[in-house]
């Protein structure tokens, strides 16, 4: 278990189509490192394997407490996820850890059914929206190999899109 | 050495092409840009890296004769690198529309520049029916109470209509 640094683009592994990964005691030592590193960065509620340099299919979040949160299932630790089902859409601008220094306005499905297996090897399934629903997505995008700048929308539609600023915006 | 670059003229296909092809037979490497459609005039504002011993006039005789035939606007000038485009204090978007008149710009940027809020971001847009649509993005000081600027705005921007709030990134 350990807080490992959390690489930045343009890492290779965070463009890269991140593999299934089996449950047991591999999937929960990357599991325990994730949660790790989340809860090092105070306005951390996700990230994903490939973030820490593991190209394999975890992440883990958490917007417990977040204002912008409605759905809230506490720690979500999850292998293998699939988005089995996504419903309506939302704009929010967007910022990740990988790509400090840009924000983007992104829209994404506004509510999400993801299914997968905790790191253990059982089945969850969790229904979420709102800012739960806008985590999961952003985090099995990475597994994908998707960053937020794959996804913003319009120029007309995302006027600002490379404010840089010294200290982050207070959320 | 850092040139400024802008080019307006009325849109057509390959305006962008050929700027950037001289521009990097110049050895120039856009860094920040900006283009975009307004009133149907293509504006391209670049800041280009290029090598110290570039004589900006050569370039700018380079985009025009490159351009010949779009009848494009150009300035080509040297500009003193920017210690660094990070920005302090806390970003607001300021949103302000309503029937067009001669002096929103005018009046809602000299309020904003009265106390010292920055601008970093601005865009307008004449929709039909005559509505004028200003984004704006500023950057509020330290120490900056946002409710009295969004006073002094509404102060200044009489007749039309305004909202004021946090630029609210979601880092994930």
């Amino acid at each position: 278990m350990a807080v490992r640094p959390v690489l930045r683009y343009p890492e290779p592994v965070l463009k890269t189509l991140a593999l299934p990964l089996e449950p047991g005691p591999h999937a929960e030592a990357i599991a325990a490192d994730l949660v790790d590193t989340m809860r090092a960065s105070p306005a951390c509620v996700g990230i994903a394997a490939p973030q820490i340099g593991e190209s394999v299919r975890a992440f883990c979040a958490d917007v417990t407490g977040h204002r912008r949160a409605r759905s809230q299932h506490g720690l979500i630790v999850m292998i293998n996820p699939v988005i089995e089902a996504s419903e309506g859409a939302e704009v929010i601008r967007e910022g990740c850890m990988s790509l400090p220094d840009f924000t983007g306005n992104v829209r994404r499905a506004a509510a999400v059914v993801v299914r997968g297996l905790t790191p253990e090897g059982e089945t969850i399934r969790i229904e979420s929206d709102a800012f739960e629903a806008r985590a999961l997505q952003h985090e099995i995008d990475h597994l994908d190999g998707l960053l937020f700048l794959d996804r913003v929308s319009s120029l007309t539609s995302d006027v600002f899109t490379r404010k840089r600023y010294d200290t982050p915006p207070s959320r | 050495m850092q040139l400024a670059v802008s080019a307006v003229g009325l849109d057509r296909p390959g305006i962008v092409a050929a700027i950037s092809r001289v521009l990097l037979e110049h050895d120039g490497n856009i860094e920040d840009s900006r283009m975009a459609l307004l009133g149907g005039h293509f504006a391209v504002m670049l800041i280009v890296e290029v090598p110290d011993d570039t004589d900006p006039v050569a370039v700018e005789e380079s985009v025009l004769s490159a351009t010949a035939g779009m009848d494009l606007v150009v300035t080509v000038r040297p500009v003193a690198h920017a210690a660094s485009d990070h920005l302090e204090g806390t970003p607001y978007v300021l949103t302000v529309y309503g029937a067009d008149r001669p002096g929103i710009v005018a009046d809602v940027t000299g309020a904003l520049a009265r106390w010292d809020v920055n601008v970093t971001d601005l865009a307008t847009h004449v929709l039909e029916g005559k509505i004028y649509v200003m984004i704006i993005e500023v950057s509020l000081p330290a120490g900056t109470v946002p409710g009295k600027v969004e006073r002094a705005l509404r102060d200044a921007a009489s007749g039309v209509d305004l909202s004021f709030h946090p630029v609210e990134a979601e880092t994930l």
